[in-house]
């Protein structure tokens, strides 16, 4: 059996835009896939997918998940059928990315200044004071080149129509970019020679642009300024992707353990003695950074590095503070952010949010609950939704009363269909969900994004959930030349 | 370089030398277990290598292939290959940006091997000297990835700080571990297999033929393991290369603990430099032996306490 009759069998969804599909038709971009694909055999196909899984494996690229005291390697799923995006499509979402990024940095910037956009009456004051991840710990800190979001992870999903949406902004410390890079990697391997064919836009040079920005924020008037990557440590899922940027970059990789704070200052513990630290690339959360300001119980931060921050004598990247910026229920304001700050109509669309602290917006919601999808707004990993269409009475029951107690920690959408893409499951091509997270860079030179990103693939048939916590996958991502 | 580093690294190092060196154990006593079964106990490689009491030992120690598992696949023992290789990849993990790339994936796939359900079958049921010497391999495959690979630097000077350090204890517990069954009487009449497997084993055979040319005396294997500088096992060779790769780590930012680490291994190499065989038979060759292992983890300590200290 050829591939090609793989591809006969393929449903379509209703009312759902799919990305090589137009009606019956392969769309153009497609195309040249479609066909290499359907030449091969299909056992073929099978032993690609193996060999894509031992690759991850004999590498390393794995996430450890410790069960009786006994650590077990598991991949993060990875179909081999790359997801591919257009010259012109892209070139859209670049500049719709750039413009959100521009906006929300400058909302940032405003927030823990002078708050013009407060008292102008854009964003509701109580909405700022309520947000758990405001911190008035940066209140009038100023960081090196007003630059708070350096790396943004904006996801975007399609709409029936193929209308891209924001569905979220990730500010605070988005992951997965290893996976853009070591996914162009597998694809390489499995399908040799269809990347150049194809004209496909390379990723490698993400580490080197982030290596210049990173270094670009030091204060000190040194040659080389000493920039590392603070990790929480090896038991951290995302643990293979900290080592493999810090090895791309060759910048040092350090524990909250390795570092000490003296005199407002960071150093890290050498065998030839304390040596300052410059700037941080932490993939440490907020709370867990510095055990003095926030959660005192943390052993993954470092006494005392927000005062070295709020010196000035070390930059820490993302800056601390981000999360009031990408909470659920300040992204409903971000399109008036664009034009407040900017003057212009934004490129990229929201998702029609309600926000349940507002009564009249809340009576709306919980009548249609069975056709939204609720979420809390400082929730991440698809934890604490509910989906409305899939929810048991019980379910709805009990989310109302969580609702209730507390209707600001909640927004709701309406369910949006996300796009569909052909994927490799089971021996048989199937539809299966997707999105899309970009990743943006923002230096003193400007914002640069990487043409590419995470395609995270909802794994499970008809599941709307891409988060690799709850069974999702990725895509190699291909951006196609002009 | 962090210290952190600089300890997973001399860790990871060790590790690997702890297991070939123990593989290679393994191999000499199973083949010699297969020639005189009467002569022949496991009780010193458990009673040095295991955490079993007496009466385990007494159970498992006549059945050579309860033996191999035990001391390659059984996870609560600390020296197991699986524990060794699993040890030696943590540390790794924790470092890889500052190895090669090479070296993670051959250690990521000795990792991946101990696992392997196919280990387990072969152990159980295959001949052993094929699954020993399978594994050995994966340890010269390091070495040798290691040696072609790895940026000479601060790193490769702790590495193999830790793989002398760890080679000069094991060499003398190899030694160890057969003179104990011999009552450390050198004059005592031996099974000379013996002594032929455990040159084999750590390559010392032909050399000890050129060298000797006689047969097999105590005394001259003595000679060869502790204090022969061209043979790469011995004790003193090690120590050697314990002084040459620590030299190389001169700083003046941290003189006070190079100084205190160069005068202890100074001070063992001139031991081992100014004994031989007949001084070392008067003083009591367990003695001797123990000493020199004492030594060495006190100098294991020194670079703990001033190299890598960060918690």
């Amino acid at each position: 059996m050829k591939a090609a009759e793989l591809f006969h069998k393929y449903p379509l969804t209703d009312n759902t835009w799919d990305e090589m599909y137009n009606e019956e038709s392969v769309r153009l971009h497609y195309q040249n896939v479609y066909e290499t694909l359907s030449n091969i055999p299909a056992d073929e196909l099978i032993k690609k997918e193996e060999l894509a899984k031992s690759l991850f494996m004999s590498q390393g690229i794995t996430f450890t998940v410790y069960s009786s005291g006994e650590g077990i390697e598991k991949i993060f799923p990875f179909d081999i059928i790359p997801r591919i995006i257009t010259g012109s499509e892209w070139s859209f979402i670049e500049k719709g990315i750039k413009q959100r990024l521009l906006a929300l940095n400058l909302f940032l910037k405003d927030v823990y200044h002078q708050q013009f956009i407060l008292k102008d009456g854009i964003v509701p004051v109580d909405l700022i004071y309520s947000c758990p991840h405001y911190l008035r710990e940066m209140q009038g800190v100023n960081v090196p080149h007003d630059i708070y979001i350096h790396i943004a992870g904006i996801d975007l999903i399609r709409d029936n129509d193929g209308t891209f949406y924001v569905l979220e902004d990730n500010l605070r410390t988005p992951s997965g970019v290893s996976y853009m890079i070591e996914n162009r990697e597998i694809t390489k391997r499995i399908f040799p020679d269809l990347l150049p064919q194809n004209h496909v836009r390379p990723v490698t040079q993400y580490p080197n642009i982030l290596y210049k920005n990173l270094m670009a924020l030091s204060h000190r008037q040194v040659s080389s300024p000493n920039v590392v990557m603070l990790t929480p440590g090896i038991f951290n899922s995302a643990y293979f992707e900290h080592t493999t940027l810090a090895r791309l970059m060759g910048i040092e990789l350090v524990e909250g353990r390795d570092l000490v704070v003296e005199n407002q200052k960071v150093y890290m513990k050498t065998t030839a003695g304390l040596q300052q630290v410059d700037v941080i690339y932490r993939r440490v959360d907020d709370e867990f950074l510095d055990p003095l300001v926030f959660n005192p119980d943390s052993v993954l931060g470092v006494s005392g590095v927000l005062s070295a921050y709020r010196k000035g004598n070390v930059a820490i990247v993302n800056a601390v503070g981000n999360g009031v910026a990408d909470d659920k229920a300040i992204y409903v304001y971000v399109p008036e952010m664009i034009r407040y700050y900017l003057n212009e109509e934004p490129i990229l669309k929201n998702v029609p949010t309600y926000q349940l602290g507002k009564a009249d917006e809340r009576d709306h919601v919980l009548k249609n609950i069975s056709k939204m999808v609720v979420k809390k707004t400082n929730g991440s990993g698809g934890y604490g939704m509910l989906m409305g269409h899939a929810a048991t009475d019980q379910e709805i029951n009990d989310y109302k009363q969580e609702i209730l107690k507390d209707p600001r920690q909640f927004i709701a959408q309406p369910v949006i269909s996300l796009s569909n893409a052909p994927c490799y499951v089971n021996g048989k091509v199937q539809p299966r969900r997707i999105d899309l997270r970009p990743f943006a860079l923002y230096g003193p030179d400007g914002i640069e994004i990487v043409p590419g990103g995470l395609t995270r693939v909802a794994l499970k048939e008809g599941s709307l959930v891409v988060n690799s916590s709850q069974g999702g996958g990725s895509k190699d991502t291909w951006v196609l030349a002009e | 370089m962090l210290s952190r580093v600089a300890d997973s690294l001399y860790w990871m190092s060790r590790y690997m030398e702890r297991t070939d060196s123990i593989l290679r154990i393994l191999k000499i006593n199973y083949a010699s277990s297969q020639d005189s079964p009467d002569d022949f106990s496991w009780r010193p490689v458990l009673q040095v290598f295991g955490n079993l009491d007496d009466d385990a030992i007494s159970n498992v120690g006549e059945n050579s292939r309860a033996v191999l598992l035990y001391m390659v696949l059984d996870k609560d023992n600390s020296n197991s290959i699986f524990n060794m290789a699993t040890q030696a990849r943590e540390n790794a993990r924790g470092v890889q940006d500052n190895i090669t790339v090479e070296m993670w994936k051959c250690l990521n796939g000795f990792y991946h091997v101990v696992r392997d359900d196919r280990l387990i079958y072969a152990l159980q049921h295959g001949d052993p000297i094929t699954v020993l010497d399978s594994l050995i391999k994966e340890c010269m495959l390091y070495f040798g990835i290691t040696d072609i690979t790895m940026f000479r630097g601060e790193g490769l000077c702790f590495m193999n700080v830790g793989k002398y350090i760890e080679r000069a204890i094991q060499s003398a517990e190899i030694l160890d571990i057969k003179l104990n069954s011999l009552s450390y009487d050198l004059d005592k009449p031996t099974d000379t297999a013996y002594w032929k497997y455990l040159l084999m084993s750590i390559s010392g055979y032909s050399l000890y033929l050129k060298k000797y040319q006689s047969g097999f005396e105590a005394r001259n294997i003595i000679d060869q393991v502790l204090f022969d500088v061209n043979f790469p096992r011995s004790v003193l060779y090690s120590l050697h290369h314990l002084d040459l790769y620590f030299e190389r780590l001169r700083d003046d930012k941290n003189a006070e603990g190079f100084s205190k680490v160069h005068f202890s291994i100074g001070k063992l190499k001139s031991k081992v430099q100014y004994s031989n065989v007949q001084s070392v038979s008067n003083v009591g060759l367990h003695d001797y032996l123990t000493e020199i292992t004492t030594e060495i983890d006190e100098i294991g300590s020194t670079l703990n306490q001033y190299y890598f200290a960060y918690s």
